[in-house]
């Protein structure tokens, strides 16, 4: 019988983003076209090679179908699936990808994700009140993920200020990276004085509507040796996905201070790559950072400290890029942006470069063990993704 | 190294499907509720055993993200993915269903599809003028449909009669169908009587507006032998899909389909999944075969793209009684889209269980007689994206 | 005996103080407040709270019945009473009646159904509601007293009852005003408020005076008398004119809360049941093209006074009310300015950064291969799959349809269906999918093969934007 899980059985071999921003003068197909084009080239593959494809898109309007990649990239009937998992999509069209792979099915499939809001204009997140109940509530982001905030301030004693830290920290990283939507420092005493968007979140603890897309070419590791990163192609060494209830708010035991898609999913992922003390042995993670609580939160979720230490370990640098764990080296979702559907890509490729010691931005010293995190919905969907160099 | 393909890599231990239909007192809930309780009780076992989900669900307001079915079936944090490809959304979940079984990744696997379109009013397909482009036209499916329609006329020499004779068979069949929406004979009279709704395709020659859920229970053979299908389990024999241009009007006349007269999405994945189950002969090899006749001018293109008889014979073949239930080929004994419905992204899945069924002899319609080998068939989009699945019984 | 049984009342949380509207206009100063709804409250969310408040400690599944009273329904065509029964989680076999368009609408309701209970042996009681959020034109002395509330009475037979019903009357009459014409009119309107009144005052102190005569009372033999008024010196007259004791007719309200409407009368009866007297004589009259007059007694004090205790009627909203301190926020509230509610949908980004594709009609030209391919969107080649190789070049604006449907699905701005769309090869290059205009007979007319012209027209006006993209025509000989 064949061992669970896909560990050690699918490579990268090739990766790529395109710069995040406000991109008013690039269609979804620029995008798309860019970033695989990208990772293309980086696995010194021409697009031939490639046997299927996986697409992450979240919003209707940035694309349906598979077919959205056809007609951007051109594969000529080539089987593209388009998968779709809130902002985790990115993330699992990768998953979906690696089985596709590890089942022998294709020997080079591609992952890439997409988003293109700014074409539907740039005050927010669009599209909650065309989506699902007519009357049922469905918060904004925002005020989803300050129902965590204002539970976690009651039961932690954080403060605002301490969620100002996570944005001073991000934005100061996504300052070093060419390729994130912002890249300018900030202070503390900006994070606090900014407006309010959902109490206690202001503005600067939201990531803004960025749009942007990332790509990654993927085969098994015995054909790895065959391409142009034969001697620091990467390895998946877990994949995993958890999947709960869209609407926590209706669940009497949920507590608002943790996302169980994310204690699962990590759980799932630590077991399946072998990992045992995870703030040890874990050098750099990409972590949905879409709002400041949310990193908090994901660092304790990951086990990168104990519950109700984040905010402390933060201030005491543990999350630093040359911290004890680095997290969101490249400036995370707060500074390098959040296209929805590519955001799961573009991690992956993150961690990537930053294990073959390429980092576009701010290198991780000495990084041989990588996570990825992908969050979705209100905290309903969560992917882990860790990566390792090649034997 | 693996051999490429997922040949006899995947059983199929339980299926099942809700009756479709105008079912406006269902929800989504209830419809993928009552198909995965339905599978799970075919399957004879608990919903605890399934480690992973793939749900094709189509339009946004029948469900965003995996989290649509976590809610309905309560899995406790398992990986669910929603996948999206068009009226194919339901046969690519099934598709990742099996990479997730061959991978190794998972022993259970449930693939599955809902779609709920009663809720949005009942008059043709909803959404696409807010999809896409503000000024470029994208055309109802009716009219994508009949663009192909009005040029097999011109190139084959069909006409509206031929394309009725899609819908009389249709209807026959699904009027045996106890699940099937539509259960009522119709004349070839009645059919091109019928009110037009974007020339040539009249009302008849459109499959309707219904709700309705699928589910298949996926493990890999060595395991089927310990569940309740263990002496008829279902072998996957190929799973093949091909994504085209979303946008077949702008092919130029030198590109890939641009003749109208064939889905080149189609030609690819039959020819694909042929390669990988081994069949030479398609008429000859596959007995029943489940084809996306949204329209039924879709089904008399798919029937000569999926190789069951010569280009431009399709109307001939169908007419000489190639394609009944009874015929060299049946072409949907469950009815098709046509009769049974077409719940986007049910309908892929809704195709595997059907046929499922047929080869195991308990086809809850008519039942082809000695079925050993069959086809699926899900086609998306403007003829986009076409998924092609071949059963076969376990040896 | 049938009487009532219970009350409820709403009374929304904001109170407008009239100097307010006074100082907005610059008009003489007004005293008083009133109560004006918020503005995710109508006639129908207001009849909700009062219903919930009217049943609290009763089963709502032991009624029968729901009339609903209003002129301002929120539907003309659907029933509120059975929407409102629904939210009340009444039972599915019981009757519902909508009363409107007269401010009498309230006790209309409160006798018909007496006569219902009177006229079925299996309808023993009926929940009746009164709800009223009447807009007023602003800048008008009407802006001073139309106000938001609703009030209700559960109608029930069967002994030990708080007050029981003894008798009713009624009379119609048609009124010069005010009005509201189902068509032409935002505002209530009147044609001569005096004479309007005249008529009032007649018609309420008739109904009133007769059902005292047939049932042999005499003015000091009534305790209450809540009768419908909007202007607190009428009321007064009113009640000189029908010799009551000090005390009797209820005219607080008006000042404290407004002219709430069909309420208005069941508001005045409900804040008169807080002290009753044993065996206390009520007339409660509505007015309104006509007038409904109806006689009760307090049957039980007691009963009556555990009520008041355990149902919020007026008093109970009234100590949670607040003062608004900007008359603009009451405008906007009510939506009384016009201006445009914008809903974001499409892209004019989008429209921007195809300027060559939906504007100029350009195509690529693919280096590789030489493809003329439209739209100018893709960057890879759909015939040769060669990368960035396209240039844009101009497409003819003329060409033949390759294929085509008539569709008859197409809405919008067409002068008939069914509209064709087509299929074209351009001249020189380039294939594209336009709706065609200007056809006649279209069954008969298109043709594979036809040579069209394009035509730049207006395609929608979707989104708050004008998206104007090209058509085809039968050719009329551009050069």
């Amino acid at each position: 019988m064949v061992a669970h899980g896909i560990k050690d059985k699918v490579a990268v071999i090739g990766c790529d983003a395109t710069k995040y921003g406000e991109l008013w003068d690039k269609s979804k197909e620029d995008l798309l076209f860019e970033a695989t084009q990208g990772a293309i080239k980086d696995a010194g593959i021409t697009k031939d090679e490639i046997d299927a494809a996986w697409l992450g898109v979240y919003y209707f309007f940035t694309g349906v179908s598979g077919t959205t990649l056809e007609d951007s990239l051109r594969l000529g009937g080539k089987p593209i699936t388009r998968v779709e998992n809130y902002c985790a999509s990115g993330m699992d069209a990768f998953r979906n990808a690696c089985f596709g792979v590890a089942s022998g099915a294709y020997d080079v499939a591609m992952a890439c994700g997409v988003e293109k809001l700014m074409d539907e204009g740039g005050r927010g997140l669009p599209g909650t009140t065309v989506m699902g109940h007519p009357v049922l509530p469905r918060p904004s982001a925002p005020a989803m993920f300050c129902l965590l905030a204002t539970r976690s301030f009651h039961e932690y004693g954080w403060n605002k200020e301490d969620l100002a830290r996570v944005a001073v920290k991000n934005h100061e990283n996504g300052y070093y990276h060419p390729k994130a939507h912002f890249r300018m420092k900030i202070t503390l005493e900006q994070a606090l004085n900014a407006p309010m968007i959902a109490d206690p979140l202001g503005r600067f603890d939201c990531c803004a509507m960025s749009d942007g897309s990332a790509a990654l070419i993927l085969t098994r590791p015995e054909l790895a040796e065959s391409y142009a990163h034969a001697d620091d192609y990467i390895l998946v060494k877990s994949n995993s996905l958890s999947v709960h209830t869209a609407y926590p708010w209706y669940d009497t035991n949920f507590d608002f201070i943790s996302a169980p898609a994310t204690v699962d999913a990590a759980k799932m992922a630590y077991k399946e790559a072998g990992i045992i003390n995870p703030r040890k042995e874990i050098d750099l993670a990409e972590v949905h950072d879409c709002f400041t609580i949310t990193e908090l939160l994901n660092c304790q979720d990951l086990q990168f400290c104990e519950r109700g230490k984040a905010a402390e370990e933060l201030k005491n640098g543990t999350f630093n890029w040359d911290g004890e764990t680095a997290v969101n080296p490249s400036g995370g979702l707060k500074s390098f942006g959040h296209p929805i559907g590519s955001t799961g890509c573009r991690m992956v490729q993150e961690v990537a470069k930053q294990l073959q010691g390429r980092a576009e931005g701010r290198q991780v010293p000495d990084a041989k063990i990588g996570l990825a995190h992908n969050l979705g919905g209100a905290y309903a969907v969560c992917s882990v993704t860790i990566l390792g160099q090649r034997d | 190294m693996a051999v490429k393909g997922i040949k006899d890599k995947v059983a199929i231990i339980g299926c099942d499907a809700t009756k479709f239909g105008e079912l406006w007192d269902k929800g989504r809930e209830d419809l993928l509720f009552e198909a995965t309780q339905g599978a799970l009780k075919d399957a004879g076992i608990k919903k605890e055993e399934i480690e992973a989900v793939w749900a094709g669900i189509y339009y946004y307001f029948t469900g965003m993200s995996g989290a649509t079915v976590e809610d309905i079936l309560r899995l406790d944090g398992i990986p669910i993915t929603r996948v999206e490809n068009y009226c194919a959304s339901g046969m690519d979940a099934f598709r990742n269903a099996c990479f997730g079984v061959v991978s190794g990744a998972y022993d259970v696997v449930l693939a599955c599809g809902v779609e709920k379109l009663m809720d949005e009013g009942s008059s043709g397909l909803p959404g696409f003028k807010i999809f896409g482009h503000p000024v470029l036209p994208l055309p109802s499916a009716p009219a994508m449909f009949s663009m192909a329609a009005t040029r097999c006329f011109h190139e084959f020499g069909w006409t509206k009669e031929d394309l009725a004779r899609v819908a009389v068979k249709n209807h026959d069949n699904g009027s045996y169908h106890p699940k099937a929406h539509f259960r009522s004979k119709i004349t070839i009279e009645q059919a091109m009587k019928a009110p037009m709704i974007a020339d040539p395709l009249g009302r008849f020659d459109c499959c309707a507006m219904s709700d309705g859920a699928a589910s298949l229970i996926l493990t890999r053979p060595d395991l089927a032998e310990s569940y309740a299908h263990a002496d008829d389990y279902i072998i996957v024999k190929s799973n093949q899909i091909s994504a085209r241009t979303n946008f077949p009007w702008y092919v130029p006349p030198n590109g890939p389909g641009a003749d109208f007269t064939s889905f080149p999405s189609t030609v690819k994945a039959a020819k694909m999944a042929y390669k990988e189950a081994g069949i030479t002969n398609p008429r000859k090899e596959i007995e029943a075969a489940e084809v996306h006749d949204c329209f039924t001018i879709t089904e008399l293109i798919n029937d000569q793209d999926l190789q069951f008889c010569d280009r431009g014979m399709a109307a001939e073949e169908l007419k000489n009684g190639t394609f009944n239930w009874d015929g060299e080929t049946a072409i949907n004994p469950s009815g098709g889209l046509k009769s049974f419905g077409h719940p986007i992204g049910s309908t892929g899945c809704r195709m595997l269980q059907e046929i499922t069924k047929q080869l195991q002899g308990r086809a809850e319609g008519r039942q082809v007689p000695d079925a050993k080998i069959g086809l699926c068939h899900n086609l998306g989009g403007a003829f986009s994206v076409a998924s092609v699945t071949i059963l076969g019984q376990r040896d | 005996m049938i009487g009532i049984k219970s009350y409820g009342a709403y009374l929304p949380k904001y109170l407008m103080p009239r100097e307010l509207i006074a100082k907005a206009w610059d008009f003489p100063a007004v005293p008083g407040t009133k109560a004006i709804a918020s503005v995710d409250e109508d006639s129908l969310t207001m009849a909700v709270e009062a219903g919930l408040d009217c049943l609290s400690g009763i089963d709502p599944k032991s009624i029968d019945g729901l009339y609903f009273a209003s002129t301002t329904q929120v539907y003309t065509e659907k029933d509120s009473a059975s929407f409102i029964a629904t939210v009340l989680d009444m039972r599915e076999d019981i009757i519902t009646i909508d009363f409107t368009d007269s401010l009498k609408a309230g006790t209309t309701a409160f006798v018909r159904a007496m006569d219902t209970i009177k006229a079925n042996k299996d309808i023993s009681s009926i929940l009746i509601i009164a709800s009223d959020t009447r807009e007023a034109e602003p800048a008008t002395m009407y802006e001073f007293g139309y106000a938001d509330g609703a009030a209700a009475f559960l109608i029930a037979e069967e002994e030990n009852l708080p007050i029981v019903i003894d008798d009713y009357y009624s009379i119609s009459a048609n009124v010069t005003g005010p009005w509201k014409r189902a068509k032409e009119d935002n505002f209530i309107r009147t044609f001569e408020s005096k004479m309007d009144n005249q008529i009032y005052i007649q018609s309420i102190t008739r109904v009133m005076s007769e059902i005292m005569k047939r049932n042999n009372l005499n003015p000091e033999d009534i305790d209450v008398a809540a009768y419908y008024y909007n202007n607190p010196r009428t009321h007064g007259r009113i009640s000189k004119r029908m010799k009551f004791n000090q005390g009797v007719a209820q005219n607080g309200l008006f000042f404290q809360v407004g002219d709430l409407g069909t309420p208005m009368s069941f508001m005045l009866l409900i804040s008169a049941m807080k002290r009753p007297k044993e065996e206390a004589k009520v007339i409660l009259a509505g007015f309104g093209d006509g007038a409904d007059s109806i006689l009760m007694h307090v049957q039980d004090r007691r009963a009556l006074r555990e009520l008041s205790k355990n149902h919020m009627g007026m008093a109970g909203h009234q100590k949670s009310m607040k003062t608004l301190q900007n008359y603009n926020v009451y405008i906007e509230s009510k939506r009384l300015l016009t201006k445009d509610r914008y809903v974001r949908k499409s892209s004019a980004v989008t429209m921007w950064r195809d300027t060559p594709t939906v504007y100029k009609m350009y195509g690529n030209r693919c280096k590789s291969c030489g493809t003329v391919q439209y739209p100018t969107i893709f960057r890879a080649c759909i015939v040769c799959r060669a990368d960035d190789q396209m240039e844009l070049v101009k497409l003819a604006l003329k060409g033949k349809i390759f294929t085509y449907t008539l569709d008859h699905l197409v809405g919008g701005s067409y002068l008939a269906t069914p509209v064709p769309r087509c299929v074209i090869d351009l001249d020189g290059g380039g294939r594209v999918l336009l709706n065609m205009t200007e056809i006649e007979n279209p069954e008969d007319n298109v043709k594979i093969g036809m040579e069209v012209e394009l035509t730049f027209r207006k395609e929608h006006e979707g989104a708050d934007f004008k998206n104007y993209y090209w058509k085809c025509r039968p050719i009329r000989g551009r050069f």
